[in-house]
């Protein structure tokens, strides 16, 4: 095997850093517009010319080296330690050729660092269409290093990057500033100080609010020869250094960069105006919410049926093709039922994600963040909590840890204890079951009843979450100061490629993730369900035969009694009848209880709860659909889901939480288990009492 | 033929709760994976301490 190098792949948010990583490794990961979409450190290996292999990092999108938010430390905490054994060889500093004036102030500060540092270009296709001429071997000269042109969308320019990685010894690691300069004398009392040591690293680690690792702050206000500056004047010290850069980079670029603006951005700024406006801005985006619902709605049906009437009768085939016993019926009436009840729902988590990808990989999702920050800053919220918020539709776990781009805390916190009332994909089968169960498919002014209910459910969702943010706003105690920075890439067509990437991946660890933990708790359940303790149950045959002596039944009904006795003294009838006092007054029977109680684990467990325990003992082949809107209510008589407890149940999955994996992510991001076990207890109970409010309401 | 079939019923009951428990309960050292490296949490007042 070749030597390996440490490669960091590092740029601004939205300069196609991500496809240049997929480009480079072959690893296919998902490329959004909106910002802090590279939360988490990602690596891989690129295969060089004359048998080198280069380690990939691709770290975190980052503005500059003036860390503001816990993704950025993670790239200075890196560059700064030398230890570390992903320290980079060569660093690539990843670039937008529209945003090249900005972007270059973090390549200027890499730079200083003394590690070889390559710049990429990226999005060269675009130079035509935008005017945009670039004087490559000038900007080579004045930033003192080697450029290459890329378009990560085409795959151009990639061969020539790696080429200048594997060469990478070549590169000058002369700075491109003179730091010193800002304060003569303080630098040259901190190069007397620490004679060995990079004075823009010192001056890096001076100015930084972070624990640098082997890079002791300590060590500096210790040091018996230096005394360091107040915050204020470091402040000053590194606005000069601001200022400092960005009249080099204007300098380079003088001429170095040539834009025609005549062909340049008309139809961007266009469109900008129309989709960030105070008004038409909100209503397009309420347009397109309202759309994707009932797209959502319309477009999944046939192949929603089509999987529901195919595992209804896979499950009879299995039933009569092998041989009778306890095995055929858990496969009959527990694994197959539970596997519908998961498999049902991939058509419409597909196109939900397609959209939100759509959305994403547009550029769309950026002018959303702006459009919104307006309304966040009043409810203690940050514009970037919009971007957690919008991922929480998928699922609250990763839209937990996107929160690690705010770089307020007590934003933060508020994001993470908020996100669990958007309406998450989890949340998708229980809401799509129910509704069908008690909202008519009907029609009105070209509107589906069912899909405006849907829709209704996800902006209560995001209402709650905004409402408990003002709240917390108001509760919390914790002192801070905020600002937002956003970036607003340029619209594009999506690729199809990372729209079905995106699809296929979010949907496969959807079934995939929650797929297995529903098949156990199938299995569990079907066997709690068909065995019990005590005479009850042995003799349920008797038992119910003696009641029946004198009565005219038929043996259909007389079998279906008998199977409702077995379930009623099964282990989850005994269970499921402890908890009915609880779930009676919201309009629940105790199979209903026992779902929500399973579904404390995930959500979606809900739906394959049901499947399976309305399945023991039916011979008949039915989809779930129909067996749930077959049950009658024990107490009231009728049918069991009715408007009035559907709604109920609709909200108590709307505020409930019940997934484990969202309480242990918050309790990784927030270091307690006071957060998790709060939102647990403040969630349920509101829960509870708005389901009850409703129940006894519309009943 | 009955007394295979409940066996089988057992032993798929078993893995799914032995599933269950490792997925939230608890987890034997065998099946815990590499543990990750603790990043120090950066930003003061980010509530890590």
């Amino acid at each position: 095997m070749g030597k390996q190098i440490n490669v960091a792949l590092i740029g601004n948010p939205n300069t196609g850093k991500t496809s240049v990583f997929n480009q480079l490794t072959g690893l296919n990961q998902q490329v959004g517009n909106y910002p802090g979409i590279t939360v988490e450190k990602k690596e891989g290996i690129c295969k060089l010319p004359r048998g080198l292999r280069a380690h990939i990092l691709d770290l975190p999108g980052t503005y500059s080296l003036n860390a503001s938010s816990i993704d950025e430390n993670v790239v200075i905490e890196l560059l700064l330690n030398k230890n570390d054994k992903d320290f980079p060889d060569v660093a690539v500093v990843v670039t937008d050729v529209e945003n090249l004036k900005r972007n270059l102030l973090l390549f200027t500060q890499i730079k200083d660092l003394e590690i070889p540092t390559i710049l990429v270009i990226n999005m060269a296709d675009r130079m035509k269409r935008k005017g945009i001429e670039l004087d490559i071997p000038h900007l080579e000269e004045k930033l003192k290093t080697r450029i290459a042109l890329v378009s990560s969308r085409k795959g151009t320019g990639i061969d020539e990057l790696k080429e200048l990685i594997t060469n990478y010894r070549q590169i000058s690691v002369e700075p491109c500033i003179n730091a010193s300069v800002m304060d003569p004398d303080y630098f040259e009392r901190l190069r007397k100080a620490f004679p060995n040591q990079s004075l823009y690293k010192l001056w890096l680690v001076i100015t930084q609010d972070v624990n640098f690792g082997n890079v002791n702050r300590q060590a500096l206000s210790t040091n018996p020869g230096f005394q360091t500056k107040g915050e204020n004047d470091l402040k000053r010290l590194q606005q000069k250094e601001t200022i400092l850069r960005y009249q080099f980079i204007n300098g380079v670029l003088k001429a170095g960069l040539k834009v025609d603006i005549n062909s340049a951005t008309d139809i961007r700024l266009r469109l900008d105006r129309i989709l960030t406006h105070r008004v038409y801005g909100y209503l397009i985006f309420f347009a397109i919410m309202l759309l994707i619902s009932q797209a959502i709605y319309n477009w999944s049906t046939y192949p929603m049926d089509f999987i529901d009437v195919t595992f209804a009768s896979f499950s009879e085939w299995a039933k009569n093709s092998l041989p009778p016993g306890p095995f055929t019926n858990l496969v009959s009436e527990g694994i197959i039922p539970g596997l519908s009840g998961i498999i049902i729902f991939i058509p419409q988590i597909a196109f939900l994600f397609l959209f939100i990808s759509i959305l994403e990989e547009s550029g769309y999702m950026s002018r959303v963040v702006f459009l919104m920050d307006r309304i966040m800053r009043r409810f203690g919220l940050s514009g970037k909590s919009i971007v957690p918020l919008v991922s929480g539709t998928a699922c609250a776990i990763p839209a937990v840890m996107a929160t690690r781009n705010i770089e307020n805390w007590k934003e933060r916190l508020i994001t993470i204890l908020v996100i669990p009332f958007t309406t998450c994909s989890a949340r998708l089968p229980v809401y799509l079951i129910i509704i069908a169960l008690v909202i008519p498919n009907e029609t009105y002014f070209g509107l589906n009843l069912q899909g405006l209910t849907l829709m209704l459910l996800y902006l209560l969702g995001f209402g709650i979450a905004i409402f408990s943010a003002w709240l917390l706003n108001k509760i919390l105690k914790i002192r801070s100061k905020s600002y937002f920075v956003i970036e607003m890439p340029n619209y594009k067509l999506p690729l199809i490629k990372n729209v079905g990437i995106n699809v296929i991946e979010k949907t496969k660890s959807f079934v995939l993730g929650a797929g297995k933990i529903i098949m156990a708790i199938s299995i569990i359940l079907w066997v709690l369900a068909s065995y019990g303790p005590g005479d009850e149950f042995e003799n349920a045959e008797e038992i119910v035969l003696t009641q029946n002596e004198n009565i005219d039944i038929s043996d259909k009904d007389l079998e279906e009694e008998i199977a409702a006795h077995k379930l009623k003294y099964s282990y989850i009838g005994i269970v499921g009848r402890t908890i009915e006092p609880a779930v009676t007054p919201l309009g629940y029977d105790w199979k209903i209880g026992i779902a929500i109680v399973s579904s404390f684990a995930a959500r979606e467990v809900f739906v394959g709860t049901l499947a399976t325990i309305y399945s023991v003992g039916s011979d008949e082949e039915e989809t779930i659909k129909n067996r749930m809107a077959g049950e009658i209510n024990p107490v009231l008589g009728g049918p069991l889901f009715t408007f009035a407890s559907g709604i109920s149940l609709l909200l108590f999955y709307a505020f409930a939480m019940q997934c484990m994996s969202t309480l242990a992510v918050v309790k990784k991001e927030t270091n307690t288990w006071k957060w998790p076990i709060l939102q647990l207890v403040i969630m349920s109970t509101f829960a509870y009492f708005v389901a009850l409010i409703a129940f006894q309401v519309l009943k | 033929m009955i007394l295979l079939q409940e066996i089988l019923v057992f032993i798929i009951f078993a893995i799914a709760v032995g599933y269950m428990v490792t997925k939230f309960i608890w987890k034997p050292a065998f099946l815990k994976g590499k543990k990750g490296n603790e990043k120090s949490c950066g930003v003061s007042g980010c509530g890590c301490d």
